[in-house]
């Protein structure tokens, strides 16, 4: 199947506006996960013993790869979307002859490339700070990060769809997206955890997210994660068919 | 060849609002065609219909045969909108908003961007093709958004009001812009408050009211249904007032030494009203007719519900005058 030249043009659109502006896409979660890697990674993490068997600080790059990446995922189609319905300027994609699938997919796509470009920036600062040279599970590593930006950016293009205000985009990534990810098993094995908050966080799926691309980069995992990546990848799937769904019925869109 | 746009009974209804009440209205391919109606009318909704940015609630929408919402991306493809609002990406050059466009429509890199320096040039703007839409005038603003409306290579151009407080040297400039691709085939649909605008570029002239459709005529048609005034300066007052018998005059009116009549074709009924008042044994020194315009018209018809021919021109007489049916 060849990619349409207007869904290459939007994709490309989409891509060169956060690309241009480094200062509010690569530079913060750059200075943010040094200072990250820094305190808990150097100066509180020498205090903490191995955690699965590796160094504290090699176990909580994977998660802060994961926080990074399906943050800017999120933020990205969230902000795009909602921006430009608030200056109505995605008139000029709607009133085109692009397909809503191939809006769904342009959106997302960039999204997702945000969302990874910012995971591997944090893998290489990580890096700077400890040793890992290789990564334990390739394969792994390349998939759950492809498919939880995926899954995140797609969750952002419902967020930039339903938001009314500048606030509403504030709550969704602050009091939802970021509890669900420090809760996700990001700076704890879930072994620490027991009884109701060890079941519990079983139901956060931020908890196979940071656990899949632990175990694609350190080979630590406390969950399978193959059906980890089945689960999540059929998600995505689910996720995305509503975004197609919502924007065919112009759900904040149009009227 | 189907009509560039067509809609049947077309209703939008934003809860008890009924912003367009079976609205059924034909645009022939390669006319330019105006669309006017007071503030509220239903115009932005009818164009907001056929671009897909309102879902309607009944009827049928199509643009060269293409439904509006089955055949959307046949039917979008085939319009260039330049809509009232500033809706346009910050983020980019203008010369990289017009690219995108034209990218969104199906065209290749380097065909857009000839086609994005071409848009520029012709509405004026070549010099400021990597400078930011915000940082344009109004002037230069409106300009640009004929040339995204053109960028595409649309076979249907809908401007509703592309010249909204610009000067008039803009207006007219951009008139010759617009009046030169209906020339070349594309047909146009033009919503504006200038009555001037659509008296001079348009073929045929739809008049909304209420989101319904008042009538549909040539500006010539329209201006010949309204009711000119015919001024009659006498040597002397009348005593009472004259009758003129003519079915086309519609009522006289008296002021002292002057005798007003409202009539259709004013010019025609003169020689008429100038012998019957003489055979009255009045002497009549001087004649003056004021046509209708479009705008009267428009007013006239807003007004009355569609009544143009029947109602009163839309200027009030003096109350002072003594007015009776002839």
């Amino acid at each position: 199947m060849s990619v349409s030249t207007g869904l290459k043009a939007l994709t490309r659109r989409e891509v060169l506006r956060f690309v241009r502006r480094p200062y509010n896409t690569f530079l913060p979660p750059f200075i943010t996960n040094v200072l990250y890697f820094s305190v808990f990674g150097v100066i509180l993490g020498e205090r903490i013993s191995e955690v699965g068997g590796v160094p504290y600080i090699q176990f909580i790059l994977p998660g802060l790869a994961v926080l990074g990446a399906v943050s800017n995922a999120f933020e990205n189609a969230s902000f795009s979307i909602f921006h430009g319905r608030w200056n109505e300027y995605i008139d000029e994609a709607l009133t085109s002859p692009l397909a809503y699938w191939e809006m769904v997919v342009a959106y997302v796509v960039s999204s997702a490339l945000r969302g990874v470009l910012i995971g591997v920036l944090v893998a290489v600062i990580g890096a700077l700070f400890t040793p890992v040279r290789s990564l334990a599970n390739p394969l792994y590593a390349v998939a759950f990060l492809a498919v939880i930006t995926t899954l995140f950016a797609g969750f952002g293009v419902i967020g930039g769809l339903a938001a009314e205000d500048w606030d509403h985009l504030t709550v969704l990534n602050q009091f939802i997206l970021r509890p669900l990810v420090f809760f996700g098993g990001v700076f704890y094995s879930l072994d620490a955890l027991t009884g109701v908050a060890r079941t519990a966080s079983y139901l956060n799926p931020m908890v196979y997210m940071v656990n899949g691309v632990r175990y694609g980069v350190i080979g630590v995992s406390d969950i399978d994660p193959d059906a980890a990546l089945v689960v999540l990848t059929g998600l995505t799937a689910a996720v995305l068919a509503v975004d197609v769904w919502l924007f065919r019925r112009g759900y904040g869109l149009t009227d | 060849m189907p009509p560039a746009i067509h809609t049947d009974d077309l209703v939008k209804e934003y809860g008890d609002v009924r912003a367009l009440d079976g609205l059924s209205l034909s645009v022939p391919e390669g006319s330019f065609f105006g669309l006017l109606g007071p503030n509220g009318a239903g115009k932005t909704t009818f164009i907001e219909t056929l671009v897909g940015l309102v879902r309607k609630t009944s009827g049928t929408a199509e643009v060269f045969g293409h439904d509006v919402e089955d055949d959307y991306r046949e039917a979008r493809d085939a319009i260039g909108l330049a809509p009232q609002e500033f809706n346009v990406d910050r983020f980019f050059p203008i010369r990289e908003v017009l690219m995108h466009k034209a990218g969104y429509h199906g065209v290749p890199d380097e065909e857009a961007a000839e086609r994005a320096a071409d848009a520029l040039e012709t509405v004026g703007l070549g010099g400021k093709a990597e400078t930011r839409f915000d940082w344009l005038s109004g002037g230069m603003k409106r300009r640009f958004m004929l040339a995204r409306a053109m960028v595409t290579d649309p076979d249907l151009l809908i401007l509703d009001e592309p010249t909204a407080g610009v000067d008039v040297e803009l207006r007219h400039d951009l008139w010759d812009v617009i009046s030169g691709l209906n020339d070349d085939g594309t047909t146009v649909l033009l919503t504006t408050h200038y009555i001037e605008e659509a008296e001079r570029l348009c073929d045929e002239v739809a008049i909304i009211d209420s989101g319904r459709k008042v009538t549909v005529a040539t500006p010539d048609d329209l201006t010949e249904r309204g009711t000119d005034e015919v001024t009659l300066t006498l040597e002397a007052a009348p005593a009472a007032v004259p009758a003129v018998d003519d079915e086309r005059v519609d009522g006289v009116a008296v002021d002292g030494r002057t005798v007003t009549l409202r009539a259709s074709s004013g010019s025609e009924v003169v020689p008429v009203a100038v012998r019957q008042l003489e055979a009255a044994g009045h002497r009549v020194l001087d004649v003056d007719v004021a046509r209708t315009s479009l705008e009267d018209v428009f007013v006239d018809v807003t007004r009355t519900g569609g009544e143009a021919t029947d109602g009163s021109r839309g200027r009030h007489d003096d109350e002072e005058a003594q007015e009776v049916a002839p």
